[in-house]
């Protein structure tokens, strides 16, 4: 008697748990946003993954919500469409907001410990592994 | 010897990291509070109405003088509410000129919060779209901005409070004596 509704609670648990996956894919873009070219809306999506939305600031301003997103989508748009490249556009976001804005941090002298520290940290674990299990042969 | 070292690096390790986060608690920085990258740089140049009188905001003769005070705010902006009284105290400082930027708002409600709340400001320009903003790097209003000399030289995001008014007045008397 209790097997089958415990199943039956679990599948319904399951259920729910995959609706959350589909909601994550749910995103903020409005219907009247939307540009025509469909290359250049591709575009304009894929430089909103990348833009942080300062107001809240995990969020990238492709899923948010925020006024302040709105508005660097439609400035984004609006760039994209009197022909600025990519890289013109990621120059006006962090020339406003700072590096901090791109959510994938560029590469360069300032971040160099962000990205090699765990390369390092790696590294000396193998060191530390190699040493340890060395020693007992 | 080494041994003994290497024995107690991991747990040295853990509490260097855990007093390095119990400092960043306690310390007064607020990490969501970003740095404006537009420090020493020059106030960006826009085109905007003047809210009062509706006519062009003429840039390079409102910023023409030494030091000035930008303030974005808006009359649907609640700490912009509390903060005003302390715009009002340093429009009254001599050779200090208080810039308003009416961050997308609704001219009438605009007007009307001047109305009863008094206007601090020698001119103001009006951002419907939030443009200026996102060329003034602003990501959540009130914000404050001292310029001197046509660059900007200080960023406050949020609003001026009786708790960091002292401050604020500190960094603008940075360029009252040059």
């Amino acid at each position: 008697m209790i097997k089958p509704r415990l199943n039956f609670y679990i599948f319904i648990l399951l259920i729910f748990c995959s609706l959350q996956i589909i909601s994550l894919n749910v995103n903020s873009i409005e219907p009247e946003e939307i540009l025509e070219n469909k290359e250049l809306e591709l575009r304009a999506r894929s430089i909103f993954k990348n833009t942080r939305c300062l107001v809240c600031q995990n969020q990238s301003i492709d899923i948010s919500t925020a006024p302040l997103a709105k508005d660097l989508r439609k400035v984004i748009r609006k760039n994209l469409v009197i022909g600025q490249s990519d890289k013109e556009i990621y120059n006006f976001l962090t020339e406003r907001y700072g590096d901090f804005i791109l959510l994938n941090p560029p590469f360069k002298k300032e971040t160099y410990f962000l990205w090699f520290f765990p390369l390092v940290v790696f590294l000396l674990g193998i060191v530390i592994f190699y040493r340890k299990t060395s020693k007992k042969f | 010897m080494i041994n003994k070292v290497l024995k107690f690096l991991p747990i040295s390790i853990f509490f260097l990291i855990v007093l390095i986060f119990f400092y960043l608690l306690i310390s007064k920085n607020d990490p969501s509070k970003l740095p404006s990258v537009l420090l020493n740089k020059e106030a960006p140049k826009f085109e905007a109405y003047s809210l009062v009188n509706k006519k062009k905001f003429l840039f390079d003769k409102e910023f023409s003088e030494e030091l000035i005070i930008v303030n974005f705010f808006s009359s649907w902006c609640i700490p912009c509410k509390t903060e005003h009284n302390f715009i009002k105290k340093l429009s009254n400082k001599k050779n200090l000129k208080v810039i308003g930027i009416n961050y997308k708002d609704n001219e009438n409600d605009a007007l009307e919060w001047l109305n009863q709340l008094g206007n601090p400001y020698s001119k103001i320009a009006k951002d419907m779209k939030g443009e200026i903003a996102i060329d003034w790097g602003v990501y959540g209003i009130p914000e404050t901005f001292i310029i001197y000399k046509k660059y900007i030289k200080y960023r406050l995001a949020g609003p001026i409070t009786k708790k960091n008014f002292n401050a604020f007045e500190l960094e603008l008397n940075k360029y009252y004596n040059d």
